[in-house]
């Protein structure tokens, strides 16, 4: 800086690191604000309003949530296929606890296991889609042959075009891609049980199932709980593994919220019902966090903010 | 560490190789898929590719404008990596100062990162048109400018750097942006190293949000291209199952050579913020 401007505001050296510290803050900002924070307030205006790019917006109060409530099917068939792909996450974290457990330990070529579990997961959903998509083809796929050459299937199955397999073939495919990151959540908290404890409990005599519910379980209550919050969160960032594997079908079977809401902002430009729909749902997953996080004893998931 | 009788050590041996087969199964039926030409609807299908060979990469080029999604999808990856850099790496510098307000960006970023982007799509949509950015890279990648898990990567890196090491910098006369870029931004080169990964492959893999804002083909990324092509392709040739396999390859061989940096982003993200 010139002498210039030593002296007044910009000279004293508070005000100047004060400044710099807005600048750095600002492009960020202006990010978090413009797609993160508006959009939430914009979304809840707007379930109360009828509104549609050619007109004026009305305020109409709750008609949104009553059409909802009374007419729309879908939302309700939405609602529960949304419900069983969140319920069906514990049960991915459990299997990916126990890969955990089989690779946390210094078993030769344990980082291998890792890495190829945790393969999947960086990939674009969109190419997981296609290639679930012929997985579960009835000509070509190779679940298909595998059934059948073990006779446990005498004719093809088109899972994904059958109204009972479709949603559960989806999680299938879903699992797939997020095991890998279940289970690294899950190592680091492992890794960071200190280890005097388990040799306190090997002198004691405790036998390994107790050391496991008594020592690891426990420890593991900030990991697992984060793994619950992905799990609901996935019933969101689906979207892509559904949209190509399905879209929704066959009928409504495996349509989410976040698709219905989709097509009903995009394919039907009802941008004000969609919003009521994203409310409801964005409304979901608070109550379901913050249930998992009474669940996991309180504050298990609190973040440090130093 | 306890004794663990040899076959107890085999058993988690076979037990993880079956594991790590039926993850690996899906990588194999695509590749193979990709590299026959024999007809792929073919029952039973072969577990091998008989003759295989390289036809279906290179129809991938003129079935579709390949180039054209590739180019889009580097252009709007390269602006959304180098936006992350820059603005995360300033975002995390300005949170290891103390200021007024402080607690409430902190406040403020932490609760951001509870939002799904998907929840704010509709609203997200109508700014971007009001903003005149549809069909734009720089609307394709504006949302993706920065990200809340980088910034704490950042300002973890920067908490690290010895309070001594700054302090001779500024007795030496350095203005605060110089000790930023000679002595902060050097010892970070893992945090960076963690941004760069973290949003190509963030960045490379969306699709929701081209999906929306690009109607234009011209500007389409190679995911929408992908989805395109398996809407108008799918019952002919395993040419899409070569555009998948190309699509993969870059993110798989970006998390091969730094899967510890991109491990760390990911759960010093999942822990500390």
């Amino acid at each position: 800086m010139s002498a210039a401007i030593t002296g007044g505001w910009w000279g004293q050296r508070r005000n100047r690191s004060l400044a710099l510290v807005a600048c750095f803050l600002l492009p960020s900002l202006i990010v978090f604000f413009l797609y993160r924070v508006i959009p939430l307030g914009w979304n809840v205006i707007l379930s109360f309003q009828a509104w549609s790019p050619l007109k004026p917006a009305v305020w109409i109060g709750l008609e949104n949530y009553a059409e909802m409530w009374t007419y729309d099917d879908v939302f309700w068939v939405a609602l529960k296929n949304t419900l069983i792909f969140i319920a069906a996450s514990p049960f991915a974290i459990a299997a990916a606890l126990g890969v955990a457990l089989l690779v946390n330990s210094d078993l030769k070529g344990a980082t291998v296991y890792r890495t190829i579990v945790f393969l999947s997961y960086p990939l674009m959903a969109v190419a997981v889609g296609i290639i679930w998509r012929w997985m579960y083809d009835e000509r070509g796929g190779i679940i298909n042959f595998a059934l059948r050459s073990a006779g446990l299937i005498s004719k093809p199955l088109g899972f994904l075009q059958d109204f009972d397999w479709a949603l559960p073939s989806v999680i299938v495919a879903e699992v797939w891609q997020i095991l890998g990151f279940y289970m690294i959540i899950l190592l680091t908290g492992l890794q960071s049980i200190p280890q005097n404890l388990y040799e306190a409990a090997r002198i004691d005599g405790a036998p390994a199932w107790a050391r496991f519910f008594r020592i690891t379980l426990p420890m593991l209550r900030p990991s697992l709980f984060l793994c619950v919050v992905v799990g609901i969160l996935n019933s969101f960032s689906s979207f892509d593994l559904v949209y190509i594997m399905t879209n929704g079908g066959p009928g409504h079977a495996t349509e989410l919220l976040i698709t219905h809401i989709y097509k009903s902002a995009f394919v039907q430009s009802k941008f004000d019902y969609a919003a009521a729909l994203t409310v409801i749902q964005f409304g979901l997953l608070l109550v379901l966090t913050v249930a998992a996080n009474k669940a996991a004893g309180g504050n298990a998931g609190a973040v440090e903010r130093d | 560490m306890s004794r663990t009788s040899n076959s107890r050590l085999a058993l988690r041996h076979a037990t993880l190789v079956v594991i790590a087969i039926l993850m690996l199964v899906p990588f194999y039926w695509v590749i193979k898929t990709a590299i026959t030409n024999e007809n792929i609807y073919a029952y039973p299908p072969s577990l091998l590719p008989r003759e295989p060979h390289l036809y279906n990469f290179v129809d991938v080029w003129y079935l579709i404008p390949f180039p054209r999604y590739l180019l889009n999808s580097i252009i709007v990856s390269a602006m959304a990596v180098a936006g992350n850099v820059v603005f995360n790496a300033m975002a995390g510098y300005a949170l290891t100062q103390r200021f007024p307000g402080r607690k409430a960006v902190l406040a403020l970023f932490l609760s951001c990162m509870l939002i799904p982007f998907q929840a704010t799509i509709i609203p997200a949509y109508l700014i971007t048109a009001k903003l005149g950015l549809l069909n734009t890279y720089f609307g394709l990648a504006f949302p993706m400018l920065s990200t809340i898990v980088c910034i704490f990567v950042f300002k973890a890196a920067f908490e690290a750097v010895p309070k001594s090491l700054i302090d001779a910098a500024r007795l030496d006369g350095l203005p605060e942006w110089r000790i930023i870029v000679r002595v902060l931004l050097p010892l970070s080169k893992p945090a960076i190293a963690t941004n760069v990964i973290l949003t190509f492959i963030w960045s490379w893999n969306n699709f929701l949000w081209p999906l929306l804002i690009t109607r234009d083909p011209n500007m389409q990324t190679l995911p929408l291209g992908l989805a395109r092509f398996l809407s108008y392709m799918e019952d002919t040739t395993g040419a899409l199952y070569a555009f998948a396999v190309m699509v993969l390859a870059p993110s798989i061989l970006v998390f091969l050579m730094a899967q510890k940096e991109f491990i760390r982003g990911l759960t010093s993200g999942a822990t500390k913020g």
